[in-house]
């Protein structure tokens, strides 16, 4: 029973995590249509600001670390949306994806060049990893943070997208872009702010993530984007409902194989876990919450 | 016929560069240089394969370089001796450790491999269009990758096969690159290229024209997935050794970035980005290892090709989002442009007698 309570929280955990980073990615997606490939250097930039404000201030105090984080990937999150993909908006899917491609070399490159390869140290507080019993279980800090914080970060997403003005555009361009734009809403200001909440829950996502390692590295987003790209279509691409649930049901599948493969195979988690992906596609090619597109409805 | 001879044309043109800079470095350069000329090559062949596929198709396709590894781990294993593969894998199944087979014989059977796992799998995703047709190659180079880096008695997991005959030449590799331009050229211009095409840009007035495009996708998909196969194999016998780290993203983002560079509905526009980035790579790789330029030693820059790579890719994407090429191939255009000029000459006198 305690050990099922702990795995439930571990995928709750690691499945919140994949939310926060597929939400920013589906947010994106459904106002401009743009595969932001760039994300994980986003949670990179995250990392190395705290780092570098580390290194100046020399502030040991890590939750003093954390808002800057997040305020650096909101600030490069919309900067990149300014330089690097106005330009190629109207462009079809590729050149947008390769762009993004193109943004994460440069990032990547930039800190390989500037900083190095290997990685460096971030201060995390220690009460992290503290762990606390519940009585059925004894959980760590870290994953009832990321649970509830993840759980925050939503309610706030559903406030601003039914309660405010912007949030109503934004899904409105979701919908159809070209109506916005004709009702007298100004687009950049839409796309500047889908940027900016995406930025926002990829520094969260990036605090969590540095919290668990304690380094930064130019590679250190990759994986967790790539992660939440397949859970975000999972769920259903650009649908932000969809975004959640492909989220927590990747990280629940990572757990189960965790527990349930033989250590023999363990090896094998990754193809088992793309393997039940790829049939849930196949078997909902719109994803599990996205709604079945006829052809001749817009486009993606 | 002429139609057919025109695409031969056209192949033979797009091929004249790659043939002409090979031949160069051949003649002139040293060791070094051949060996950047021979990667040039398979890269051309594998961002080929790439095209047929995606360039046709227009879905984009992030699971072509699990055909390199197929083919590429299958030519190893089967050519090999004997006696090496008692030492580093002697209990690899269906008897493999048993016996060996000669490079060509191996890479035809790697290829044919590769084809039919690709078969195999197309049948599943070219019924997906769009993003979740691109997750599920996505999802076959991570399941493909996970089994070659895990499955020790066979590949030897993350540690490197070797012994290898390295039996790949700067000739072999150009002869076949060319024969991948020409195949790749063919196919575009054929009737299932040119429907495949026309079901890229829209589904719905291709299918109601008549189109298979389930069949077609498929037919491009096994096409391209041998051509990977034959740049795998090349790849492993130029080599010698292979591992599970080559067949990963790295080599699929390059490849990739190489090709919508170039332009990825065209073939010359695949030659020209593998061109391209391959000369801007080394150009940045001289910047990288602390060169001295007018006498100032420069500090060394780890990174700085990388840096570039990303910077071309964002700047020609925000510059001609189509690729360098464009649409069209390159003899197309300038056929086109011939046209234009002539019917310009005609029409002016005209005019001029109307004035």
């Amino acid at each position: 029973m305690e050990y099922l309570v702990q795995q439930v929280l571990n995928a709750l955990s690691i499945g919140g995590n994949y939310a926060l980073l597929a939400l920013g990615l589906a947010i994106v997606f459904s106002v401009i249509g743009l595969v932001n490939f760039a994300y994980g250097e986003v949670i990179a930039v995250a990392g190395y600001v705290m780092f570098a404000v580390f290194m100046v201030s020399g502030i040991e105090y890590a939750v003093l670390l954390m808002p800057v984080g997040v305020l650096a990937a909101i600030g490069i999150s919309v900067a990149l949306e300014r330089v690097a993909f106005r330009p190629v908006r109207y462009a079809p899917a590729a050149t947008g994806l390769l762009t993004a491609f193109g943004v994460s070399i440069v990032i990547r490159n930039f800190f390989v060049t500037l900083v190095a390869t290997r990685s460096k140290a971030v201060p995390t507080p220690q009460w992290l990893g503290y762990q606390i019993d519940i009585g059925i279980a004894r959980i760590q800090v870290i994953q009832i943070l990321e649970t509830s914080v993840t759980a925050l970060a939503l309610l706030l997403l559903v406030f601003i997208l039914r309660r405010t003005n912007i949030g109503l555009a934004m899904r409105a361009a979701a919908r159809d872009f070209d109506m916005v734009r004709m009702v007298g809403i100004n687009a950049n200001k839409v796309i500047a702010a889908a940027f900016a909440v995406s930025g926002f829950l990829a520094g969260l996502a990036a605090i969590f993530i540095i919290a668990r390692r304690g380094v930064v590295d130019p590679f250190m987003g990759f994986t967790p984007v790539l992660k939440a790209f397949v859970a975000a279509v999972l769920g259903g691409f650009g649908s932000l409902p969809g975004a959640v649930v492909g989220g927590f049901l990747l990280g629940a599948l990572e757990v189960f194989f965790q527990i349930v493969l033989p250590s023999s195979i363990a090896g094998y988690r990754d193809a088992f876990v793309f393997v039940l992906v790829s049939v849930i596609l196949v078997w909902r090619p719109q994803g599990l919450v996205g709604t079945k597109r006829q052809f001749g409805d817009k486009d993606e | 016929m002429t139609a057919m001879l025109r695409s031969f044309k056209g192949a033979a043109l797009t091929a004249l560069l790659p043939v002409a800079i090979a031949l160069l470095v051949i003649a002139l350069g040293d060791g070094a240089q051949v060996r950047i000329l021979s990667v040039f090559l398979i890269n051309l062949i594998l961002v080929i394969g790439l095209q047929i596929f995606m360039g046709n198709s227009n879905i984009v396709n992030l699971g072509h370089i699990t055909f390199m590894g197929i083919a590429g781990y299958a030519a190893a294993i089967l050519t090999i001796p004997v006696n090496i593969k008692q030492t580093i894998i002697p209990h690899a199944p269906f008897g493999l450790a048993t016996f060996q087979l000669g490079p060509i014989e191996a890479g035809i059977a790697a290829i044919v491999l590769a084809m039919l796992v690709a078969l195999l799998v197309g049948v599943v995703i070219t019924r997906e269009s769009g993003i979740s047709a691109t997750i599920l190659t996505l999802a076959l180079l991570v399941i493909i990758h996970t089994v070659l880096a895990n499955w020790v008695d066979l590949t030897r997991g993350m540690r490197a096969l070797y012994g290898v005959p390295m039996k790949a030449n700067a000739w072999v590799l150009l002869a076949a690159a060319v024969l991948a331009i020409f195949v790749g050229r063919w196919f575009r211009d054929s009737p299932a290229g040119v429907q495949l095409r026309a079901s890229g840009e829209s589904r719905i007035a291709a299918e109601s024209s008549g189109v298979d495009v389930r069949r077609l996708r498929l037919v491009a998909w096994v096409l391209g997935s041998g051509v990977v196969g034959l740049g795998g194999v090349l790849y492993v016998y130029l080599l010698g050794s292979v591992s599970p780290k080559s067949f990963y993203f790295d080599t699929t983002l390059l490849t990739l970035a190489m090709l919508i560079l170039g332009g990825m509905h065209s073939i010359s526009g695949a030659v020209v980005g593998v061109i391209v980035v391959t000369a801007g790579f080394e150009v940045m790789r001289y910047f990288e290892t602390s060169p001295v330029i007018f006498g100032v030693k420069l500090p060394e820059f780890l990174g700085l090709t990388g840096f570039f790579l990303g910077l071309i890719i964002v700047l020609s994407m925000a510059i001609r989002p189509k690729g360098l090429v464009g649409t069209d191939e390159i003899d197309e255009t300038w056929e086109r442009r011939r046209q234009a000029k002539s019917a310009q000459a005609s029409a002016s006198p005209a005019e001029h007698s109307r004035a």
